[in-house]
């Protein structure tokens, strides 16, 4: 076992969310995470959606302000995977499920910044104009958001 | 807790009878008057039924585990009960999911969508049929008085002195249990180790959707994003009702599947009692005046809106953190 990850198991952090019982430790990072990943992804999908067209008269600019929900969404949920993932690093480094996990959640994030700055910071945005790229990026959303959630509960399994 | 549930069944089972019954001649006397103003308030009964469907049949799953354990209780009465529970739970639901999307289009348009009420109107009338006969069979698992069939009846009060171990009394061996049963459907579930691991995934989904789209819609209720009305956020309702209805399909197959992780795990009891709230929230910012009038382009909605609108979100954020907790306060795995 690699010294390192021995000792980030061991550590009294580690052995408090794993181990300890409280319902502070374990179950409430996994709320946590579960809060985090509905927040981020949710949230995301919800403005794509109107990008793809439902619920044309919300007006596209105002949605700009949903994007520090997200990325706070997406900062509890990397918090508290990293909760998580010290209570049994070995087994989770070693699982290829949990790496095709993290670069679909990448590329998700990407996908999403840059869906606010073609579409919500875009000049044209006053206008209520949406790029040509607009559906493309947030069809990606809805498509990397499902791998991403699939992924994520198949770590448990495979 | 674990005692009160029985109790507890054979109260809310009036709700999908009685309730289901009075909705359906609320929805009849709305055709015959052809009054716009009875068929909302019956769609609305509708909804409100089927939502306090879920925690009649699920005090059921609760109240058979309790039952089975005494001496004198038929499974196979039980099994029949619960067949007859999971028609009708399924029927009171689609006539559910039906009334709440023609009460909001008609919030939309001002027009009732007239065949998808002729729907709700079906399977209202089907619950009702299938809903007298769970309570009927609910009846003859602990009054065998009123069995009318004297054969059976004295199987059922012979078997326990004829076979201590119940032989008699047991469900038939796994072959003879058809899927299209409460218990052969969760057996059919389970026995596809792929499928608790695929409704998992989608349960997420489901959640991510509801609490995505609920943000965003009941954000607008608090008195953000105000340049548009309400109106313009709620056509993404259904969105978060396509969460739901993947939740519920799911959720109940995992109830199904594994009854004795649900039936009295105190966890899933505040899980069910916030969906209640949540569902019932659901209803008000999809008809009701206050959130449909009261948010007009520019302004910031009255004080009783904007509770309606963090009731939602903290009502959801409840149901998904009992949800979650299920393992932890309960006894889920």
């Amino acid at each position: 076992m690699d010294p390192f990850l021995e000792s980030l198991q061991q550590s009294a952090f580690a052995r408090f969310v794993g181990e300890s019982g409280s319902l502070l430790g374990y179950p409430t990072i996994l709320f946590l995470h579960t809060l985090g990943l509905g927040t981020v992804a949710g949230v995301n999908a919800a403005v794509a959606l109107r990008v793809l067209g439902f619920g044309r008269s919300v007006p596209i600019e105002p949605l700009d302000r949903l994007f520090p929900i997200m990325w706070f969404g997406f900062v509890v949920s990397a918090l508290s995977g990293l909760a998580l993932l010290v209570t049994d690093p070995v087994t989770r480094l070693h699982q290829t499920v949990f790496y095709v996990k993290l670069i679909l959640v990448a590329l998700a994030v990407v996908n999403m910044q840059m869906m606010r700055s073609r579409i919500f910071r875009s000049p044209a945005v006053s206008d209520g104009a949406l790029p040509s790229n607009a559906r493309t990026l947030a069809m990606a959303s809805l498509v990397l958001w499902i791998g991403a959630t699939t992924a994520g509960r198949l770590i448990a399994y495979i | 807790m674990n005692m009160n549930v029985p109790h507890l069944h054979l109260l809310l089972n009036h709700i999908p009878t009685i309730g289901g019954a009075a909705a359906l001649v609320l929805l009849i006397i709305a055709f015959v008057r052809k009054s716009d103003d009875l068929k909302r308030i019956a769609l609305e009964a509708t909804y409100v039924v089927a939502l306090f469907t879920f925690p009649a049949y699920l005090s059921g799953v609760g109240a058979q585990q309790t039952l089975l354990e005494m001496p004198d209780i038929s499974q196979l009465f039980v099994d029949a009960h619960w067949t007859a529970a999971l028609w009708t739970f399924v029927l009171m639901q689609l006539a559910g999911a039906l009334s709440w999307l023609a009460l909001w289009k008609w919030r939309r348009t001002s027009a009732w969508p007239t065949t998808m009420v002729a729907v709700v109107f079906v399977f209202s009338a089907l619950s009702f049929v299938t809903a007298a006969r769970t309570a009927n069979l609910g009846g003859e698992i602990r009054h065998p008085e009123i069995i009318v069939d004297a054969q059976a009846a004295a199987d059922t009060e012979a078997a326990p002195e004829a076979a201590p171990e119940g032989a008699a009394t047991e469900a038939p061996p796994e072959a003879e249990v058809g899927w299209l049963t409460g218990r052969g459907l969760g057996k059919a579930y389970m026995d596809r180790n792929w499928m608790w691991p695929a409704s998992e995934a989608l349960h997420f989904m489901g959640l991510w959707l509801i609490l995505g789209v609920i943000l965003l819609v009941n954000m607008r209720l608090l008195g953000f994003m105000r340049t548009a009305p309400y109106s313009a956020f709620h056509r993404l309702l259904p969105w978060a009702a396509l969460g739901l209805a993947i939740n519920v399909v799911t959720g109940m197959m995992f109830v199904t599947g594994t009854p004795e992780q649900y039936g009295a795990n105190i966890s899933f009891l505040w899980k069910i009692i916030f969906l209640m709230v949540a569902g019932l929230n659901l209803l008000y910012i999809t008809v009701f005046e206050g959130p449909w009038h009261h948010a007009q382009a520019g302004q910031d909605p009255p004080i009783r809106v904007k509770i309606a609108g963090a009731t939602a979100i903290v009502s959801w954020l409840l149901v998904m953190y009992f949800g979650r907790m299920l393992p932890f306060l309960g006894n889920a795995f």
